[in-house]
């Protein structure tokens, strides 16, 4: 798994590639919380790459998405692949995020 | 004509085995010609059975060996899961709420739910020393 950061308009986008799985989700969510701990209180996770996700890495976006929620920041993603698109629909996420197909969408309604 | 194929594989009660298991079955989709999609799916299924018997079956510090098998014959997929650890019945496990705001939604057991929903059947049984789980779709 690799994760790039960059910092645009008023959003942190982190691009997440490969596989988000219980041995590297800790990965993710040592990076968003540092991201939140320095202040950061908006972000788009562009999952363009992200080829895998299991519960843990589910997990993952779950507390990312509650802290949000109590810093009053954002979250969103975008560029999700359709298997992707899948686990977070049978797992009910998808009501949980803001999802674009973009990430100038995403922007766009933020 | 049935044709089945079948694979074995045995890994140890440790997270690190996950990611070089993955490995090799994503080289198995490959040599059954299984889509990437379905591939996603069964590796999914294998993770999250595998750290929950990693989790919650063993209660020593000891080594176990946990046996698992995939196998396809025609249109029917079977991935069975044995291993020696205390009684363990993960069709027991609670529900979760999907239908909860992010706020109230509990941070984890989505594991074997996730199991359920991308497979047909889930069977669980005690044999002896051993808990076997069994799943199947057909694909």
């Amino acid at each position: 798994m690799n994760i790039k950061s960059e910092k645009v308009q008023n959003f942190t986008v982190l691009r997440i590639e490969g596989r988000i799985d219980t041995v590297r989700s800790s990965v993710l969510e040592n990076e968003i919380n540092q991201l939140f701990n320095n202040g950061e209180k908006n972000l788009i996770l562009n999952c363009k790459e992200m080829n895998y996700i299991s519960s843990s890495g589910l997990r993952v976006f779950l507390v990312a998405q509650k802290k949000a929620i109590a810093l009053n920041g954002k979250l969103m993603l975008c560029n999700m692949q359709p298997g992707i698109q899948e686990i977070f629909r049978i797992s009910g996420f998808s009501n949980l995020f803001k999802i674009f197909e973009t990430q100038e969408a995403a922007l766009e309604n933020a | 004509m049935k044709r089945q194929k079948i694979k074995y594989y045995v890994v140890e009660n440790k997270m690190d085995e996950l990611s070089s298991l993955a490995e090799k079955i994503e080289r198995l989709a490959d040599e059954w010609s299984i889509s990437q999609e379905l591939s996603m799916k069964i590796n999914l299924v294998i993770e999250e059975a595998l750290s929950n018997i990693i989790l919650y079956a063993f209660n020593d510090k000891s080594k176990h060996e946990i046996r698992i098998s995939v196998s396809k014959e025609d249109n029917n997929l079977e991935i069975t899961f044995k291993d020696d650890g205390i009684p363990f019945n993960p069709l027991l496990q609670k529900k979760p709420d999907i239908n909860l705001p992010a706020e109230e939604r509990p941070v984890g057991g989505l594991g074997i739910f996730l199991i359920s929903q991308v497979m047909d059947e889930m069977h669980y049984s005690r044999d002896k020393n051993q808990n076997i789980l069994i799943l199947k779709k057909s694909i």
